[in-house]
């Protein structure tokens, strides 16, 4: 054979190739088809941003191997139904159903197309076709809540959610928890405004709470609209939620909780396209690098940077769980017997508030 | 500037009659400029939006579905606005219809027979009458402007809503999400295609239609609600009452407001869920409008609305428009509307720029 340039771009090409040799065997016939579908825009700069920069980390890891389709802004209710069809019938093999009101139509959708693989984030329903896949989240607030303790100087913390859902309560509870541990009279008042993203509801929510004494406000919708109010009333701080918005409250946000979904996205894709893919269940954290800890604020000190630092590392290698009793329920009964860590089972269908937190309307 | 609008003497019928069509083909040409301008697509994303939801087979009975509650309110709509009653909250109306319609539904669950639809359409049909009575009642008694009240009654209705699937209502395996249980079997409207989510609420809104047109063009109650809209005075001087018209208009409208709502929570929805508002009581404003405020102009109308809902989310999976440009195109329609209806009334007329009056 004789070498000349084009056997050697060729040979070159098949190297580049060898890191996905996995999905080699595919990419030389159709790509895999992978659609997501996400409650919100994916300019909210929070969940839906995360979901999507997900997507185009699994792009750039498979290249030619994928194709991904995204639909933003999507109801959650029949409209969502009429999405998934339409993106199966579009010949997506793989879908992300990436918000927990769209599980009712992930079911239904899924029965009606047995060869696509659906994935539902943070729900609970499962079929032989329909996978869950979830973060722990609650593990991001515990390093919140320690900062949280340290930082307010009038105890009052509160947390802007969107639903009394088990995900949600969670993170209450566990923002509450690790706040106490430093302050033992720190509260946490929780507010649902029943919508994952509507900046006006998010920011009204904001300046009524911060009205009432409130001086570090956590949130569990999609956007940086409540930061960018505690930034505006130069309140202690409040935290980023899925991904980094310092840029909208630089000297307020004290740390973010980035969601990284990226690695998750590409080990499925990986898996429908070697025909490994299970319908699967999985929940991971800090340990996986699912949920990570974004930069500290300017405000955070280094004493309380270290001590939110002993809380990530110790999710991390397995010698902190902020879910540890005793733990008291917000009536004052023991729910968590002393050195008893809450099973995922107990977590994942939690409907009551610790000690702390206020009781909401 | 020296240009004035001046009241036609007689606007052209054909004309009133050939905007609507005007201001979708405007439209289409515009959204293609505008969508190319800035980077995208512009001829498929019109393909897409406006063509391709008609020329899918399979995308035929998402429009029959999502067009089904446009047409029902958008017919009580247009009954109403013909009558010049400005009932603007049909979305409240509808969201109330609704709840009445799934307090049936869990009231009766476990239980079967033929008798409990019916019995939910008719409680959506009332519920959706007594929250658009209140408007009513206001202002017939108090004088109290319409357009506000009904508007602000919707907001209150979600706030029901939420109230409602929280806690009392709330589903017991339900993950502590705020919503109700999903509907017995008995409960919920069947689909008339097998094969299809085509349910019963298609044919239904059809039906409303022809029998509104029906009514409104060949009874008197029709006739009163025209002359009360056009020409007040001589209304007054036939015998008709302002406040009669008043309370039929607002109780049509809110009724078949209502009678969406229950079809749409026992048809694709199943349950009540917080997401149960979706602004087709606000859509139809804009389909009532583009329908010429004639029952079978709205049929026309709430397909034409449906196609840039479906459409929209095609163009997003193939040529990935955002999202926010289906609300452009629904915007752009609205606006054209509106423009070429004043054209047709008004001319543009140059004026002479008069020296200032006074100064010498």
């Amino acid at each position: 054979m004789t070498l000349n340039r084009r056997t050697i771009l060729k040979a070159g090409a098949a190297a580049a190739a060898l890191p996905l040799l996995g999905s080699r065997a595919f990419a030389q016939g159709e790509p895999l088809k992978v659609g997501f579908i996400y409650v919100g825009t994916i300019n909210d700069n929070g969940y839906n941003y995360a979901h999507n920069q997900g997507r185009i980390y699994l792009q750039e890891q498979l290249g030619d191997a994928v194709e991904t389709t995204y639909v933003e802004n999507v109801p959650e209710g029949p409209d969502c139904e009429r999405v998934l069809r339409e993106l199966a019938q579009q010949g997506n093999k793989l879908i992300f159903a990436t918000s927990f009101g769209f599980g009712d139509s992930v079911i239904k959708v899924a029965q009606q197309f047995p060869d696509v693989k659906f994935e539902h984030a943070t729900g609970y329903m499962k079929a032989d076709n329909v996978g869950l896949y979830n973060a722990r989240f609650y593990e991001g607030r515990a390093v919140c809540g320690t900062i949280a303790g340290h930082l307010s100087k009038t105890g009052k913390l509160a947390y802007i959610g969107s639903f009394p859902i088990p995900e949600v309560v969670m993170g209450i509870n566990a923002l509450a928890l690790s706040a106490r541990k430093v302050n033992p009279n720190a509260t946490v008042k929780p507010v649902y405004i029943s919508t994952w993203n509507d900046p006006a509801k998010e920011a009204d929510a904001a300046r009524a709470l911060i009205d009432q004494g409130v001086d570090v406000i956590a949130q569990h919708t999609d956007g940086p609209a409540a930061l960018q109010v505690a930034q505006e009333r130069g309140i202690v701080g409040g935290f980023g939620q899925g991904a980094d918005m310092s840029a909208f409250a630089p000297e307020t946000q004290l740390t973010s909780i980035i969601d990284h979904w990226g690695p998750h996205y590409l080990a499925s894709a990986k898996a429908v396209i070697d025909g490994t893919w299970v319908a699967g269940d999985t929940w991971e954290g800090l340990k996986e690098d699912v949920v990570q800890i974004g930069p500290y604020g300017p405000k955070v000190t280094e004493e309380v940077k270290a001590a939110a630092e002993a809380v990530r590392l110790g999710q991390i290698d397995g010698s902190f769980h902020i879910f540890t009793g005793p733990i008291k329920d917000n009536t004052g009964a023991e729910r968590v017997a002393a050195g008893v860590v809450m099973t995922d089972a107990e977590l994942l269908s939690m409907d009551w508030y610790v000690e702390g937190v206020e009781q909401p309307a | 500037m020296p240009f004035r609008l001046e009241k036609r003497p007689e606007p052209s019928r054909l004309m009133q009659y050939l905007t609507p069509a005007a201001a979708v083909a405007l439209t289409m040409v515009v959204g293609a400029i505008i969508f190319s301008l800035i980077g995208y697509d512009g001829m498929g994303a019109v393909r897409e939006i406006f063509l391709t939801p008609l020329t899918n087979a399979y995308k035929w009975q998402d429009l029959g579905v999502k067009a089904a509650p446009l047409i029902i309110i958008g017919v009580g709509l247009s009954i109403a606005y013909r009558a010049n009653v400005w009932n603007i909250g049909a979305e409240g109306q509808y969201v109330v219809g609704g709840l009445a319609g799934t307090w049936v539904a869990l009231a009766t669950y476990g239980m079967s027979g033929p008798w409990i639809l019916p019995l939910m359409v008719l409680a959506g049909v009332v519920g959706g009458m007594l929250y658009a009575a209140i408007p009513a009642l206001l202002r017939t008694r108090l004088n109290v402007n319409e357009i506000l009240t009904s508007l602000m009654l919707t907001y209150a209705s979600v706030q029901l809503i939420y109230y409602l699937i929280r806690a009392p209502w709330k589903d017991p395996m339900g993950m502590g999400f705020p919503q109700t249980r999903m509907f017995a079997e008995a409960a919920r409207l069947p689909t008339i295609i097998p094969g299809t989510i085509v349910h019963l609420g298609v044919p239904i809104a059809l039906l409303v239609a022809l029998v509104a047109w029906f009514i409104m063009s060949r009874s008197v109650f029709g006739y009163q609600m025209r002359v009360v809209g056009t020409a007040p005075h001589a209304a007054r001087y036939g015998g008709f009452s302002e406040n009669r018209t008043i309370w039929l208009a607002m109780l049509v409208s809110g009724g078949l407001a209502g009678l969406a709502g229950v079809l749409e929570v026992a048809g694709p929805f199943q349950r009540m869920v917080p997401g149960f508002p979706t602004n087709y009581g606000f859509t139809a404003i804009i389909v009532a409008f583009l329908g010429r405020l004639n029952p079978l102009g709205v049929v026309f109308a709430g397909i034409v609305m449906a196609i840039t809902f479906v459409g929209g989310e095609v163009a997003q999976t193939t040529i990935g428009l955002p999202n926010a440009a289906t609300g452009i195109f629904q915007a752009m329609v609205l606006f054209f509307l509106l423009g070429g209806d004043l054209l047709v009334r008004y001319r543009l007329r140059r004026v002479a720029s008069t020296p200032a009056t006074g100064a010498a």
